[in-house]
């Protein structure tokens, strides 16, 4: 295991609650590992720990088998990050920002040149390559503080909401690299909250709440409770009013003016035809009905908190 | 060797993200030297040689300790608030290189304006400074005294008390300290504080060094000076390295 974290407790002063709660995963080399949770979860705290930013309170941390509690230099040097909230550049430009973090995390000359080229080429940033970083977008920035994770990557790379402003295509082009990192080699720990993103990009994943990990497996171990269970997905008409779902339903979801539910496969023609009487009288504009998600999972685990898109995180102690 | 070349990468990292910010630190911190030398004098009907010393050695040494005590909380309060700091922390570069580099362009700032004042001075009202060799070693000495305490100020600090207490230091340090007149003209309780802040033991150094006929180079203030800086170096480290 590259990375192995073991009841890890951390309690901030002026806190009743603990950010942590024993908290034991382990990340392999070679795999992408989600670390999903809704906003204060405990997920930023957990990266500071195992960056050396933060030190818990209990438990250990191994890096390579090594402690890096007890060496927190160690993991800067194998850990590379992309921190959730934007690094500013201005006054440098992408190809300059990622050059300059390739050599200062131990990177040749060269051979950082070539990567700052690739990754600017894949990730379709060459027409900003050479603008000054004060005039960037916010989704071009963090694709350049992504580079700045990838360029020389450590054996683990910790990557904390990567696709936050990204545009769609890019967020595929994103993810291919992300997927090319693991494939080289590195542990990539990816912290997020978009569980749709998610469940295409990882291997594993542990769901953390309110400190501690609720579950932890593949998508497809996570998913085995509900796959009994379908999605049934209605979009609202705007000028309606609130729809008062059936027993049949399980937890769902609001979100602006979409229901997500998971409703039994059994009762799957019982929930179509309900479905189908409110697209008939106007009350929806349109239904689904899909297998089980891994957000309905999450969902039926975290419970029904309307925060599955992109939000700000957590109070970041890093800036703090 | 690694040191070294994050040293290097570092300066200029720092160098370019302050591109547009340079150039103008160097203008105000001239104009700055250019007010105190040339701008008090016109407080006073009359002045003499000694007067005009003290204001030709003092402005170089406002210049330095202004940077240090109000440019560099600011800087540095700024890049904790928008979390530079604590991403620069997460590099795997020693502290102390991170430390050195921020001073090294700070210091390219500060500098020229200093050298600008000396000359002003000079010029202005015809002085022949006896300048000593040590004068290089001093003006890096209080640059790094300054920056380091302004560094550890911000670093200690909640970036708003910061910037508040920078100003606070504004006022003390051009009205309240002995560094364009001489200290004898405090009241007693305050020259006694003079006596262990190192902004007094600032402005002797300076003035020893750059009019070494007129003032003595005391080594008390050098000592003292140096206690100083190490000791808001060893502060600012410690900070730098504290886990949450």
């Amino acid at each position: 295991m590259l990375l192995q974290v073991e009841e890890v407790t951390k309690r901030y002063r002026r806190s009743p609650t603990p950010a942590n709660d024993s908290v034991t995963l382990a990340v392999e080399a070679g795999l992408v590992y989600g670390l999903l949770g809704h906003n204060g979860a405990g997920k930023t705290t957990l990266v500071n720990q195992i960056v050396g930013l933060a030190r818990p309170d209990s438990g250990s941390i191994r890096i390579s088998d090594r402690d890096v509690v007890a060496d927190p230099g160690f993991a800067r040097r194998a850990c590379s990050i992309q921190p959730q909230s934007q690094i500013p550049i201005d006054g440098l430009t992408p190809r300059q920002a990622i050059e300059s973090l390739g050599r200062l995390r131990g990177g040749e000359a060269g051979l950082v040149r070539v990567r700052t080229g690739r990754l600017i080429d894949v990730l379709g940033l060459g027409e900003w390559s050479n603008t000054d970083g004060a005039r960037l977008s916010g989704g071009v920035k963090r694709l350049v503080s992504f580079c700045m994770a990838a360029v020389t990557p450590g054996r683990l790379v910790i990557l904390d909401e990567p696709t936050n402003d990204v545009d769609p295509v890019r967020r595929r082009l994103l993810w291919a690299e992300v997927r090319v990192l693991a494939n080289e080699g590195a542990a990539v720990l990816l912290v997020t909250h978009n569980v749709i993103e998610a469940e295409r990009s990882v291997d594993r994943l542990a769901i953390l709440d309110h400190g501690h990990v609720l579950a932890e497996g593949t998508p497809a171990e996570l998913k085995a409770g509900i796959v009994d269970d379908l999605r049934l997905e209605l979009v609202l008409d705007p000028e309606a009013r609130l729809i008062e779902t059936p027993q049949f339903t399980g937890a769902h979801v609001v979100s602006g003016n979409r229901i997500t539910a998971t409703v039994p496969a059994a009762l799957a023609g019982q929930a179509a035809t309900w479905a189908q009487d409110l697209r008939r009288t106007g009350r929806i504009e349109e239904f689904s009905l899909a297998p089980a998600t891994l957000e309905d999972a999450y969902v039926a685990l975290v419970g029904a908190t309307p925060v599955l898109e992109n939000t700000p995180e957590e109070t970041d102690v890093r800036a703090a | 060797m690694f040191a070294l070349r994050s040293y290097r990468l570092l300066v200029i990292w720092q160098a370019r993200r302050m591109r547009l910010f340079l150039p103008l630190g160097i203008v105000v911190q001239g104009l700055f030297a250019l007010g105190i030398v040339a701008g008090y004098p016109l407080l006073f009907p009359s002045i003499d040689r000694t007067t005009i010393l003290y204001l030709a050695t003092g402005g170089p040494v406002i210049s330095l300790i202004t940077m240090g005590l109000v440019a560099v909380p600011q800087l540095v309060s700024a890049a904790k608030t928008e979390g530079t700091l604590a991403y620069m922390r997460s590099l795997p570069i020693p502290r102390l290189v991170y430390l050195l580099a921020d001073l090294t362009v700070w210091a390219a700032v500060v500098l020229p304006g200093v050298v600008f004042a000396v000359i002003i001075a000079s010029v202005r009202f015809g002085l022949d400074l006896q300048i000593s060799p040590l004068v290089v070693p001093s003006v890096i000495l209080v640059a790094l005294t300054a920056t380091s305490i302004g560094y550890a100020l911000a670093s200690l600090v909640p970036p708003m008390i910061a910037q508040m207490a920078s100003q606070v230091l504004v006022v003390f340090i051009l009205m309240f300290s002995p560094l364009n007149f001489p200290a004898d003209r405090l009241p007693g309780w305050l020259a006694a504080i003079h006596s262990v802040l190192p902004i007094q033991a600032m402005g002797e150094v300076m003035r020893g060094t750059l009019a070494s006929n007129t003032f003595p180079i005391t080594l008390g203030a050098f000592a003292l000076l140096g206690a100083w800086c190490i000791g808001s170096f060893a502060a600012t480290s410690v900070v730098l390295t504290r886990r949450a």
